[in-house]
C-alpha cells in the first residue's frame, strides 16, 4: 500500500504519464500495442456500424409508417394559437411601439405587415378555389384537385378593406389610426367550431389605456373568420392554402397608448391556458410615441 | 511530548507547501524516536536512590502538601483522553471526499455557466442554477448521512466505557488514606492488594505473593508475579515494576509511584498511536482513481466539442458554457449516493454479526485485506488458563478447552482419573464467587489464581459440584504454595465415616512432586516407580511443556491411621507428617486456550489467500503452540530451528526458504533491520512474533504495507493500539477491549469473535464486486444523458433531453436499482479467491468505462434517438426537419412556426413538444437500465446461471422505477413543475428492442469471457 499513497513530484507524474504514452518495455501505445489498437478500433467501427445500420433501420421504418398528409398525433395542438402582426416585441410581449411623425419608425410597421400580406397577393391566389361556399366547412374527404391534392379557398386581401395596405400602403401608421392583423394557428382537421349558429370571429377588448381607444373596426366586418377556410388538410394536400385573416383598426386618441386582447371565439378554442399566452387569443400594445401635435409640426418639418 | 500539535497533523491534507512540510518531517522525527524503546531506570536504582530521587520516603510516604504540590506540577493521574476530532471536522471530512470534490468542482462550473448566462441577459435558463444546488444538496444531504452513520457508531463504542473511578490507597504523613487513583502523584506510597487495578506506574518496595495481570500491557496471559528485585533491565519485563491500568490478582504489595497520567507506560503507548496517522482507506484510493477517469473524460469531452462548437461558428462564450454543460454532465449525481448507501447497507449487515464500523469505507477494506496481524491474547485465545491435557495410565489425555463444553471428552472410567480429580479438586483454594449458579461453568467467577480457577471449574464440570464434595472431605490442614517448595498440598478427612485414615493430596511443579513419589497409580493399582515411569513421565512432562503449556503434577497419600489417629495436630509450618513417598496421580496441564472458532477461521482466511500473522507479546513457546493449534502455522510446517534439529545441521547452514514457518521474537526483532524483517516476512508465509512492544507490532505492520498488503491488525490491548491504528483496518475486541484500542479501531467486533473478521472480508469482498457493479450501471446512463447535449450543439436539433429529467433519472428513478445491485449474491465463492491486488485489480477499470460509455451507453443513446425522432415525427417533426430547426425552435418570438405537415406552432405547444421529447428519452433510459440492472448482475455468469429472480431486492427494484416512471409521466402537474408530459403508451415500447439487444450483447460478451478466458475478448471485455 505504501507504495501507492507515495506522493509523487510533478516530474515523476509527467513521466508515468510519459511511460503510459509509450511504453518501450512492451511496445505499448497508451496501454495498449498498435495491433491491439488495431483489433480493438476495427471492433468498435463494427460496434458502431451495426449500431448505426440498426438505427438507420429504425428510422427507415417509422418514416414508412408515416401518413404523409396528416401527422400521426397532435397531442400538443389541441387548439389553435394566435399572432398578430407587425409581431415586434418589447422586452418580453408585444409592443407594437411607433412614431407617426418618424417615417422611419411607422415605415417598420408598414414594410412588416406588407411582407406579411404577400402570399396573400391575388396573383399567388389564381390557383385557389374562389367559389367557396360562404359560412360552411369546406370539408373534402377526397382528393379532388390535379396532383392527389385537395382544393383551398382564396383568401382576396382586399377583404382587409383599408387595412390590405392597398389603398393605404401606411397600414394608418402615420396617422392616428394603426392596422394591426391577426392570424390564426393552423392545425390539421381542426374545426373552430361545432355550433353553426356561432361565427368564428375575432373579438379584440381593451386591457388597460380604455380612454385612449376611440374605436376598433374588423376587416371583413366583425372580425368572422369564414368557415370555408377550414380544415385544413395539410400542405401536402393543400400547398396554397391561406390563412383567414382579420385586420384591427384601432383609433388612438389621448395619451395614444392602450393593451389589448384579441380573441378568437370559437367553441372548440380555448383560450384561458395560462402556461401558453397565444393559444386562441393574442395581448399585445399599441403605442404611439408621437403625442403632442406641435412637436408633430416640428418633427413633420424636419423630414 | 507534542501531542498537541500532532493531533492537527493527522488531518492536514497532503500538500507540497513547504511549511507544512518541515511540519510533517518533524512529526516523522519524533514518530521515529517514539518507536524506540522506552527508557526508564526507576528499576535499577535502588530504594534510597528512588526515595532520594522522588522526595518521599518508604515508611511514611509524601506529605499531604507536598503532594499537591506534584499534582499542580505533573496534573492528575489519568490517560487524557485522546484530543477527538472537532464535530465540525468530522462533518467536514464527510464533504471532501473524492467523489464529494468532484461534485462541488461541478457545481461552481455550474455558477459560473449560470453566472454568464445571466449575464448575457438569457433569463430563461434557470437549469444550471437549479443542477449547481442539486448537486450541492446530494454532497450535504450524504454528508449527513455519512456522519450519522459515523455518530452512531461511536455511540455504540462509547457506550462500553466504565466510568466509575478507580480509589486508590495511599500512605502519607504515614497514615493510610482512600483515596481517588487521579490524585496519585509521583513518589506516593501506595498499596495494592488482589483484585485492585494499578492505580500508576509502581516500583515494587515490598510483595507478599503478588501477581499482575499484565496481558492487556503485553498480551501475556500468564500472571507475572512481582517482587521488589529488579531482574531485568528491560522496565517492561523487570519484576520491580507494576504498570499503570494492570490488574493485581492476588497477594499484596506496596510501592512508590514512579509515573503518572500519561507519562505512564500505558499513557505513553496510548499517545503512541494518537501519533500514527490514518491511512487512507482502499475504497477511498480506489474512487479517486475512479473520479481521475471521470474528471479526464469529462475535459477531453468537453474539450473535444468546445472546438467542434468553435468550429461550427457557435460564440466563444456560448461554446464555453457548452464546454462547461459537458463536464458537468460527466459528473454521475448519483453515484455518490449509492455509493454511500452501498456501504452503509453492508455496515449494517455487518453490524447484525456483531462487527461495527466506524468509518463506512471500511467495509470494504476488510476484503482487499491480504494480511491479519492478529494480537493472540483474548483475539485468538480466551484468556483464561483452562485445563488441555491430562496424562494418566502412562496416556496423554485431551480435554475439552471449548468454551461452551462441546467438544470431545476423554475417557473417565479409569480409577486414577477418579484419584486425579480428587486431587485437583481437594487441593484447591480456589473458590466461585457467589449466587451465580444460573451462569454457564466455564463463565463463572472465581476467587483464586488462574491455574487453580482452571482446575476448579475442569473438576466442576466434570465432577460435579466441587463445593459440595470438598464438604464431604473436610480439610484439616493446608500448605499453600510458595516459591520455594513450590507445591501446595492439604490434608482431608474422608467421607466415608468407617474409614479413620486421612488423605493427604499435594499438586505442584512436577520435577518436585515426583520427587516426594515413590509408586505411580496405573489403572487404580499402585506400582512402584521405577526408572520405566520415569522416562514416561519425562517424555509426558516435555510434551505438554512442549505444547506451551503449563504442567502440574498430582499425587496423594493415605496417612497411616495408627501414626496419625483422628485429632492429630496438623502444622502447617512444622510439617509434621509424611511429605515423602506419595504415590503419583498424574499431570494437567494447563494454557489460554484458543477460542473454539478461530482455527476454522483462520482456515478460511487461508483459503482466501489471506495470510496470518501472530503478533503478541506472550513467550514464544506459548505463542507458537497456539499458532500451531489455530493454524497459524499449519501442520508441517518446519521452522529453520526445527530444521537444523531434525537434519543435525546448526542453524546458519540451514536454507531460509525451506523453512515455512518462523518464530521471532521482540529481542531478535530489536536487532533486524527494517529490509532484513521484510526479507522474513517475504520468506517465510507462517510468521509468529512474540515477546514484542507496541512500537514492534507498529514496525510489523509497516512492514508488511510495505510489500504492498493490505493489512488488518487486531487487537484488544492498549499495546495493540498503536497497530491498530496504523494498520488500514483495525479490529478492536468489544468486550475485553481496552479504550485505547477501540478508539483506534476502525471496526469493533462486538462479541470478540475473531470468526467475525471472515464474515468482514467475505462481505467486503463482496461489496467491492457489487459496487463494481452499481458503478458500471451508473455510469452507463451518463451517456445517454449526454449525447442529447452534443448533438444539440452540433445538429441543432430541439434539445432531447433536459437537466431537471437528468436529475431525476439520477437522483430518483435509477438509485433504487443501482442500490439493490448492493444485495447481488456472490457470482462464484469469493472466498476461494486470492485478495485483489490492490494494483491492478482496480474498481473501475478502463474496460469497466469503456464498455459502460462506449457499449451499452451507446446503445442506449440510440434508443433514446429512436424514441425521440419518432414522437417528433408522429407529432409533426420529421427528423430532417429536426436538424438545423434549434434557433427557430427556441425563438421565443415565433408563434407560427410550421411543422412539417405545415401546422403552426406556438412556442409553448413547441415547449410542450420538446417536453415531451424529453420524456420519451427519459423513458427510452429507464427502458434500456432495466436491461443494464439485469445484465449488471453478473460480471462473468450468465444472468440465467445466477437466477434471475434471485435477487428480491433487484426485482422490487425494477417494479418501482417503472411505478416511479409512470408516476411522473401521468401524474397531472407534472409538465408544469418537473417538465414531465404524458406520453403515448407505444412510445414505451419503442426501446424495448434496444432493452433486449443490450440484454443479448452483454449474454454474449459474457459467454465470450466464459469460454475463452486470457483471449483478446476477455481482456478488452471484462471489467
Amino acid at each position: 500500500m505504501a507504495t501507492l499513497k507515495e506522493k509523487r513530484t510533478c516530474g515523476q507524474r509527467c513521466e508515468d504519464f510519459g511511460h503510459f504514452v509509450w511504453n518501450s518495455d512492451n511496445g505499448t501505445l497508451m496501454g495498449r500495442t498498435p495491433e491491439k489498437w488495431v483489433y480493438i478500433s476495427l471492433y468498435y467501427a463494427a460496434f458502431y456500424v451495426v449500431m448505426t445500420a440498426l438505427f438507420c433501420l429504425a428510422i427507415w421504418v417509422l418514416m414508412y409508417t408515416l401518413d404523409p398528409y396528416a401527422p400521426d398525433y397532435q397531442d400538443r395542438l389541441p387548439s389553435p394559437g394566435v399572432m398578430v402582426w407587425p409581431d415586434k416585441y418589447g422586452e418580453e410581449h408585444i409592443e407594437i411601439t411607433y412614431n407617426s411623425s418618424d417615417r422611419a419608425s411607422w415605415s417598420k410597421m408598414s414594410t412588416c405587415l406588407h411582407k406579411f400580406l404577400e402570399p396573400y397577393n391575388d396573383t399567388l391566389q389564381k390557383d385557389c378555389d374562389h367559389n367557396c361556399i360562404k359560412g360552411k366547412y369546406f370539408i373534402q374527404d377526397h382528393f379532388t384537385a390535379d396532383t392527389h391534392t385537395k382544393k383551398s379557398c382564396s383568401f382576396p386581401v382586399s377583404l382587409l378593406g383599408p387595412c390590405s395596405g392597398l389603398q393605404d400602403p401606411t397600414f394608418g401608421y402615420n396617422c392616428t389610426m394603426p392596422c394591426v392583423i391577426i392570424k390564426m394557428n393552423r392545425i390539421i382537421n381542426f374545426l373552430p367550431s361545432l355550433n353553426t349558429s356561432q361565427e368564428i370571429q375575432v373579438n379584440c377588448t381593451v386591457l388597460e389605456g380604455e380612454e385612449n381607444v376611440k374605436e376598433i373596426k374588423y376587416y371583413p366586418d366583425n372580425g368572422i373568420m369564414d368557415r370555408s377556410y377550414f380544415p385544413y388538410y395539410g400542405n401536402l394536400a393543400q400547398s396554397k392554402y391561406l390563412n383567414p385573416l382579420v385586420a384591427v383598426r384601432v383609433d388612438l386618441v389621448g395619451k395614444r397608448w392602450a393593451k389589448f386582447q384579441c380573441r378568437v371565439v370559437a367553441d372548440k378554442i380555448s383560450y384561458e391556458n395560462i402556461h401558453d399566452p397565444y393559444e386562441g387569443k393574442v395581448v399585445f400594445t399599441l403605442k404611439n410615441l408621437h403625442l403632442e401635435p406641435s412637436r408633430m409640426h416640428n418633427q413633420g418639418s424636419a423630414i | 511530548m507534542n501531542r498537541k500539535r500532532d493531533n492537527y497533523n493527522m488531518f492536514e491534507m497532503d500538500g507540497d507547501g513547504k511549511a507544512k512540510k518541515t511540519k510533517k518531517e518533524k512529526k516523522k522525527e519524533r514518530l521515529e524516536g517514539m518507536k524506540k524503546e522506552m527508557d526508564i531506570d526507576d528499576h535499577e536504582i535502588t530504594i534510597e536512590e528512588l526515595e532520594m530521587r522522588y522526595d518521599t520516603s518508604i515508611k511514611k510516604g509524601l506529605t499531604s502538601s507536598f503532594a499537591s504540590q506534584v499534582l499542580e506540577r505533573d496534573g492528575p493521574n489519568e490517560l487524557r483522553p485522546p484530543k477527538g476530532t472537532p464535530e465540525y471536522v468530522k462533518f467536514a471530512r464527510q464533504l471532501a471526499g473524492g467523489l464529494q470534490c468532484l461534485m462541488w468542482v461541478a457545481a461552481c462550473i455550474c455558477f459560473i455557466a449560470f453566472g454568464i448566462e445571466l449575464a448575457r441577459g438569457n433569463l430563461a435558463s434557470f437549469d444550471n442554477l437549479y443542477l449547481a444546488i442539486t448537486l450541492i444538496a446530494v454532497v450535504v444531504v450524504t454528508g449527513c448521512f455519512g456522519y450519522y452513520q459515523e455518530f452512531k457508531s461511536t455511540n455504540i463504542i462509547a457506550s462500553f466505557k466504565n466510568l466509575v473511578p478507580q480509589q486508590a490507597l495511599v500512605i502519607r504523613d504515614g497514615q493510610k488514606n482512600q483515596i481517588n487513583a487521579i490524585d496519585l502523584v509521583v513518589g506516593d506510597l501506595v498499596e495494592i492488594k488482589g483484585g485492585d487495578r494499578v492505580p500508576a506506574d509502581i516500583r515494587i518496595i515490598f510483595a507478599q505473593g503478588c501477581k499482575v495481570d499484565n496481558s492487556s500491557l503485553t498480551g501475556e496471559s500468564e500472571p507475572q508475579s512481582k517482587n521488589p528485585e529488579c531482574t531485568h533491565e528491560n522496565p517492561l519485563e523487570t519484576r520491580n515494576i507494576a504498570f499503570f491500568s494492570t490488574t493485581c490478582l492476588e497477594g499484596v504489595a506496596n510501592g512508590i509511584v514512579i509515573n503518572t497520567g500519561d507519562r505512564t507506560i500505558i499513557g505513553r503507548i496510548a499517545s503512541l498511536a494518537s501519533g500514527v496517522g490514518n491511512e487512507k482507506t482502499p475504497i477511498a484510493i480506489e474512487i479517486e482513481h475512479f473520479v481521475d477517469i471521470i474528471a479526464g473524460l469529462a475535459i477531453f469531452f468537453g474539450f473535444t466539442f468546445f472546438v467542434v462548437a468553435m468550429f461550427i461558428g457557435y460564440e466563444f462564450l456560448e461554446a464555453m458554457i457548452f464546454f462547461m454543460a459537458i463536464v458537468v454532465a460527466y459528473v454521475p449525481e448519483g453515484l455518490l449516493a449509492t455509493v454511500t448507501v452501498c456501504l452503509s447497507l453492508t455496515a449494517k449487515r455487518l453490524a447484525r454479526k456483531n462487527c461495527v464500523v466506524k468509518n463506512l469505507e471500511a467495509v470494504e477494506t476488510l476484503g482487499s485485506t491480504s494480511v491479519i496481524c492478529s494480537d493472540k491474547t483474548g483475539t485468538l485465545t480466551q484468556n483464561r488458563m483452562t485445563v488441555a491435557h491430562l496424562w494418566f495410565d502412562n496416556h496423554v489425555h485431551a480435554a475439552d478447552t471449548t468454551e461452551d463444553q462441546s467438544g470431545q471428552s476423554f475417557d473417565q472410567s479409569s480409577e486414577t482419573w477418579r484419584a486425579l480429580a480428587r486431587i485437583a479438586g481437594l487441593c484447591n483454594r480456589a473458590v466461585f464467587r457467589p449466587d451465580q449458579d444460573g451462569i454457564p461453568v466455564p463463565r463463572r467467577l472465581v476467587v483464586g489464581d488462574a491455574s487453580e480457577t482452571a482446575l476448579l471449574k475442569f473438576t466442576e464440570l466434570t465432577i460435579g459440584n466441587i463445593m459440595d464434595y470438598r464438604n464431604r472431605f473436610n480439610k484439616v490442614v493446608e500448605v499453600p504454595f510458595n516459591s520455594t517448595n513450590k507445591f501446595q498440598l492439604s490434608v482431608h478427612e474422608l467421607d466415608d465415616p468407617m474409614d479413620l485414615r486421612y488423605l493427604l493430596v499435594m499438586k505442584g511443579a512436577p520435577e518436585r512432586i515426583l520427587e516426594r513419589c515413590s509408586t505411580i497409580l496405573i489403572k487404580g493399582q499402585e506400582l512402584p516407580m521405577d526408572e520405566q515411569w520415569k522416562e514416561s513421565f519425562q517424555t509426558a512432562y516435555m510434551d505438554l511443556g512442549g505444547l506451551g503449556e503449563r504442567v502440574l503434577g498430582f499425587c496423594y497419600m493415605y496417612l497411616n491411621e495408627k501414626e496419625f489417629p483422628r485429632g492429630y495436630r496438623f502444622d502447617s509450618d512444622e510439617i509434621n507428617f509424611t511429605t515423602s513417598g506419595l504415590c503419583f496421580a498424574g499431570l494437567v496441564s494447563m494454557i489460554d486456550p484458543p477460542r473454539a472458532t478461530v482455527p476454522d477461521a483462520v482456515m478460511k482466511c487461508r483459503t482466501a489467500g489471506i495470510r496470518v500473522v501472530m503478533v503478541t507479546g506472550d513467550h514464544p513457546i506459548t505463542a507458537r503452540a497456539i499458532a500451531a493449534n489455530v493454524g497459524i502455522i499449519s501442520e508441517g510446517s518446519e521452522t529453520v530451528e526445527d530444521i537444523a534439529i531434525r537434519k543435525r545441521i546448526p542453524v546458519e547452514q540451514v536454507n531460509k526458504s525451506d523453512a515455512r514457518a518462523c518464530v521471532i521474537n521482540g529481542g531478535q526483532l530489536k536487532d533486524m533491520s527494517s529490509e532484513d524483517l521484510d526479507e522474513a516476512l517475504r520468506n517465510h508465509p507462517e510468521m509468529v512474533f512474540a515477546r514484542t512492544s507496541p512500537q514492534q507490532k507498529l514496525l510489523i505492520v509497516e512492514s508488511c504495507q510495505r510489500l504492498g498488503s493490505i493489512v488488518a491488525v487486531t487487537g484488544d490491548g492498549v499495546n495493540d493500539s498503536p497497530a491498530l491504528k496504523k494498520a488500514d483496518i483495525g479490529i478492536a475486541m468489544g468486550i475485553a477491549g481496552s479504550d485505547a484500542a477501540k478508539n483506534a479501531a476502525d471496526m469493533i467486533l462486538l462479541d470478540d469473535n475473531f470468526a467475525s473478521i471472515v464474515t468482514g472480508v467475505e462481505q467486503g469482498r463482496l461489496i467491492f464486486d457489487n459496487l463494481k457493479k452499481s458503478i458500471a450501471y451508473t455510469l452507463t446512463k451518463n451517456i445517454p444523458e449526454l449525447t442529447p447535449y452534443l448533438i444539440y450543439i452540433t445538429v441543432s436539433v430541439p434539445l432531447p433531453l433536459g437537466c431537471i429529467t437528468i436529475l431525476f433519472i439520477e437522483l430518483a428513478t435509477d438509485i433504487y436499482p443501482s442500490v439493490s445491485l448492493a444485495y447481488e449474491k456472490a457470482e462464484s465463492d469469493i472466498m476461494n479467491l486470492k485478495p485483489r491486488n490492490p494494483r491492478r485489480d482496480r474498481l473501475v477499470n478502463e474496460a469497466l468505462a469503456a464498455y459502460s460509455y462506449f457499449q451499452i451507453g451507446a446503445i442506449q443513446s440510440f434508443a433514446g434517438f429512436t424514441d425521440y425522432f419518432s414522437a417528433m415525427a408522429q407529432e409533426g417533426w420529421y427528423p430532417l426537419m429536426c436538424v438545423g430547426l434549434r434557433s427557430h425552435w427556441e425563438n421565443v418570438h415565433l408563434q407560427d412556426m410550421q411543422d412539417s405537415y405545415g401546422q403552426e406552432w406556438t412556442f409553448g405547444q413547441r415547449l410542450y413538444q420538446q417536453y415531451t421529447c424529453y420524456t420519451v428519452f427519459f423513458v427510452s433510459i429507464e427502458i434500456c437500465q432495466i436491461s443494464d440492472v439485469l445484465i449488471r448482475k453478473t460480471r462473468r455468469l450468465s444472468v440465467f446461471q445466477q437466477g434471475f429472480f434471485r435477487n428480491k431486492v433487484l426485482v422490487s427494484a425494477i417494479v418501482f422505477q417503472l411505478l416511479l416512471g409512470n408516476l411522473l409521466c401521468y401524474c397531472p402537474g407534472m409538465p408544469n413543475i418537473f417538465n414531465f408530459m404524458p406520453i403515448r403508451v407505444q412510445w414505451w415500447f419503442i426501446p424495448v428492442p434496444y432493452g433486449i439487444l443490450i440484454f443479448v450483447y452483454d449474454e454474449i460478451r459474457k459467454l465470450g469471457v466464459r469460454r475463452h478466458p486470457g483471449s483478446w475478448w476477455d481482456q478488452e471485455l471484462y471489467y
